[in-house]
């Protein structure tokens, strides 16, 4: 049982990670990113490269496919969705991200080097490879130092993003941009930049996810569909609105999977997670965390 | 357009009578695109996007497998049934899809088509992943179903849903949708029923797809969960965003171009894939109505008129309208807040039938908050508001606007892309025919035939109201809430609205008329009612009103 609750935890943090991605994307942008869960698995790919091809260490890989799903970030807010948006609408900009799910996911297979195969990612490294958690005579559980460092990398995570959005003067710009950005405009802050800011930051969130898992689940393959919806179904589950209920979110979602799974086969396990998201819609669309009014007009 | 599409249909069915490959890649548009039609309807008149396309294609596929496999039915039942399943299905998709505003809802339907695909591997009377197969060929008659004969089958299926679905959108639904889709609001006010209308747009979608999905199991013999995957999901899509979502004729174009693609492009892959992702971000950037859509929006690019309005003409006397009751809308302590503010305080009146009656007051002193609550937007937070004698309290506005009741917003919210006609003919609440025929004697009655033609959103100010006012009464409302109408307009345009709001009045409609021009409010209303911070200070003939001294003091501001 505590076995199972620390792996779901582990890429429960993973979903968080999206899931707070697509929470600020949709801030920034009233639109929900498809990509989202694509955007992490080339991550992933992206701290692969770094460390079998540049022989970096796995803190380098990490900062590496961060900044770099940064500059992606930036590049698909100014290359995608700003000309979508003013052609189609959020209609158009929802498609467009649909769009770039493809590019991104049949794209990665022609890279040589990372195909349409998994492949591992270096570890953080660590004292022992386990250790052994018990809390009574009879229980027990077997943790990996990497789930460790998840959790820290995930609390490391979100403190920044609090700090940034919280404590500084751009944090709070880019707050205000997508509140309102006709206020924010005549005030002075740069609304354009500060959405290709929340965007790219979203997106650096998701590579940063997907690489903090790397060494536990592996890299690459096709399930980055998958990872968007289950990243969604824990922000509907938290929250779409707060923050802490993406993170929450993510952690319910996450042990809800391994613990069917572990009873039952992938193929009827996710559906079942993915059912959680309509139940959800229809029974308490606000989230467990999230206020009513802001659900509807 | 579609008569081009049924040669070429023809053409190439025969060209390709005796060649299999190019017979099969044939009838494969023919069954993709009731599933792009669906979600052409679903995307641009509806403005919802759905990823669960093939979800509805396997539940119609799987329905003639289960069926005619384990069951022993024949196609013709086994279709239907599957069809059935699907539009019921996509009812309950649809009122997911009204508890949200914005995108959201796609996500919901990428999870109801992993969730579908999960049901199809799962299930055991299924098959798991291997499906069902050894599906039999429908039989009409003497005629089986296969082969050859099955492409000039499946076209068939899709002619006559795609005329279907035309005839469906050039009627009063495609109207209605249209409205929806310009202010959804007002489209309420007017009667139209978004949310019914948003739900049967998702059942319709979903009983098309299961349609094609019903034909696909009967002519390959099988079906399997890969082939109803999410990847055809985004085919459907990318159908529809390339050849012009809204348009019949542009889902069919999209099919046949996918198709074509697919065949060429097959031994290609993961290129041909990350092309079709690029296409549809190019599309959305550059044609965003696809190919036929941005070809027509050239073909028939029309320069945008304001003509200046010549002297209208003279009034007609307003077909009699009666009110069911005595009492065509009675207030009863209604109270409003929005957090802390009170917005309205216990207001009660009521109006008697044929009467004008003014509504006036500060700015902030609620009464567009009044009309809001009388036309069913937004529940007030206490009290009761009876119309024709009927307790319509928290009811939909669609359903208030049905029992008589027209309204005018303050800032005047036309469905800018529709014609003025079409803005009239929408509200008239009638089959096409009849609309039509109302649309034109109101717009001759208010002196707009000469704007019928011009986009709502392309005409001068007082024009603007002036239409919202003519879209008002096209139901030939009892009851008639106008807010602001003369606010903009010019002497003669306002003499103009004098003259028919008093011959709405002697026609038998009762009117409440927001109005802060006070020469307009004394000149044609019998009876004034004076709002302040939420509160009735006033409630009395015209020139009673104009003495009161607290009624001084809340335009004037009292002298301390």
């Amino acid at each position: 049982m505590l076995q199972l609750l620390i792996a779901g935890l582990t890429v429960g943090s993973e979903f968080a990670l999206i899931a707070l991605g697509i929470h600020i994307i949709l801030r920034a942008t009233r639109v929900v990113n498809f990509a989202q869960g694509e955007f992490s698995i080339v991550g992933g790919l992206i701290a692969l490269t770094c460390a079998e091809v540049l022989h970096a260490n796995a803190w380098f890989a990490l900062a590496g496919a961060t900044l770099a799903g940064f500059v992606l970030g930036l590049v698909f807010e100014i290359v995608v969705l700003r000309p979508a948006g003013r052609t189609g609408g959020e209609a158009g900009v929802t498609i467009a991200t649909i769009g770039a799910v493809f590019v991104l996911l049949y794209g990665h297979a022609l890279v040589p080097g990372w195909g349409s195969d998994s492949h591992p990612l270096p570890g953080f490294g660590g004292p022992a490879n386990i250790v052994i958690l018990s809390l009574s005579k009879d229980g027990g559980a077997v943790v990996q130092v990497q789930s460790l460092w998840v959790f820290a990398l995930l609390i490391a995570a979100l403190a920044a993003l609090y700090v940034f959005f919280e404590r500084t003067y751009y944090g709070k710009a880019i707050r205000a941009a997508a509140e309102n950005p006709l206020g924010a405009r005549l005030v002075g802050i740069d609304v354009n930049s500060a959405r290709a800011i929340s965007v790219a930051l979203g997106i650096a969130l998701a590579a940063y996810g997907g690489t903090i898992i790397g060494p536990i689940t592996l890299v690459g393959g096709a399930a980055g569909f998958a990872l968007t919806i289950k990243g969604f179904v824990a922000a509907i589950v938290g929250g779409l609105e707060s923050p802490v209920g993406c993170v929450a979110g993510g952690f319910v979602v996450g042990v809800l999977q391994v613990f069917l799974q572990s009873r039952m086969s992938y193929d009827v396990a996710d559906p079942l997670v993915y059912s959680v998201l309509l139940l959800m819609l229809l029974v308490r669309p606000q989230g467990l965390f999230g206020r009513r009014d802001v659900v509807r007009d | 357009m579609l008569a081009v599409f049924a040669a070429i249909v023809i053409l190439f069915g025969v060209l390709a009578q005796h060649d299999a490959g190019l017979s099969q890649a044939g009838t494969y548009v023919a069954i993709f695109a009731p599933a792009a039609i669906g979600l052409s309807i679903l995307l641009g008149n509806v403005n919802q996007i759905s990823v669960g396309q093939a979800g509805f294609f396997g539940i119609g596929a799987y329905s003639v497998g289960y069926l005619t496999v384990e069951r022993g039915w024949p196609f013709w039942t086994a279709a239907p049934l599957g069809i059935a399943l699907a539009a019921a299905i996509g009812v309950g998709l649809g009122f997911i899809a009204l508890r949200f505003r914005g995108h959201y809802l796609a996500m919901a339907t990428l999870a109801f088509g992993l969730i579908a695909a999960g049901v199809f591997h799962a299930a055991p009377f299924l098959g798991h992943a291997s499906g069902i197969t050894g599906i039999p060929y429908p039989q009409a008659g003497p005629l089986t179903i296969s082969g050859h004969v099955a492409y000039w089958f499946a076209w068939i299926v899709a002619f006559v849903i795609a005329l279907l679905s035309l005839s469906l959108l050039r009627g009063r639904a495609g109207r209605a949708f249209e409205a929806i889709r310009n202010d959804e609001l007002a489209a309420e006010t007017i009667g139209i029923p978004t949310r019914r209308y948003k739900i049967v747009a998702f059942a319709y979608a979903g009983a098309l797809a299961a349609a094609g999905g019903a034909t696909f199991a009967a002519y390959l013999g099988l079906v399997n969960p890969d082939a109803v995957g999410i990847a055809l999901s985004v085919d459907v899509l990318l159908m529809v965003v390339l050849g012009g979502s809204g348009l019949i004729s542009g889902a069919l174009f999209g099919a046949a171009l996918i198709g074509y693609l697919n065949v060429v492009g097959h031994q290609w892959d993961n290129w041909r894939e990350v092309g079709y992702g690029a296409l549809v971000v190019l599309c959305v950037i550059f044609a965003p109505g696809g190919v036929l859509g941005t070809l027509r929006r050239l073909a028939f690019a029309r320069a945008p008129s304001t003509r200046a309005a010549p002297p209208p003409p003279a009034v007609i006397a307003a077909p009699p309208v009666r009110a069911p009751s005595a009492e065509p809308l009675a207030v009863r302590g209604v109270t409003k807040r929005f957090g802390g503010l009170v917005a309205l305080d216990d207001v009660s009146f009521s109006l008697q039938p044929g009467t004008l009656t003014a509504l006036i007051g500060p700015n902030g002193a609620g009464k567009t908050t009044l009309f809001n609550a009388i036309c069913g937007i937004g529940r007030p937070t206490a009290g009761r508001i009876a119309i024709g004698g009927a307790d319509v309290t928290g009811r939909q506005p669609h359903r208030i606007a049905a029992l008589g009741v027209g309204r005018t917003f303050q800032n005047a919210r036309l469905f800018g892309a529709m014609t003025v006609f079409e803005n009239v003919a929408a509200a008239a609440a009638a089959n096409r025919r009849v609309a039509d025929r109302r649309a034109r004697a109101v717009l001759a009655r208010l002196g707009l035939d000469h704007l019928a033609g011009v986009l709502a959103k392309d005409l001068a100010f007082g024009d603007r109201r002036r239409a919202e006012l003519a879209r008002a009464v096209a139901a030939e409302p009892w009851l008639l809430l106008v807010d602001e109408p003369a606010a903009g307009l010019n002497g003669p345009e306002r003499e103009r609205l004098n003259a028919d709001l008093l011959a709405l009045r002697d026609a038998g409609t009762t009117l409440l008329l927001i109005e802060h021009d006070m020469k307009l409010v004394m000149a044609i209303s019998q009876r004034v009612i004076v709002l302040e911070f939420g509160r009735v200070i006033a409630d009395a003939a015209p020139a009673e009103v104009q003495r009161d001294p607290r009624v001084i003091a809340a335009y004037l501001g009292t002298a301390t």
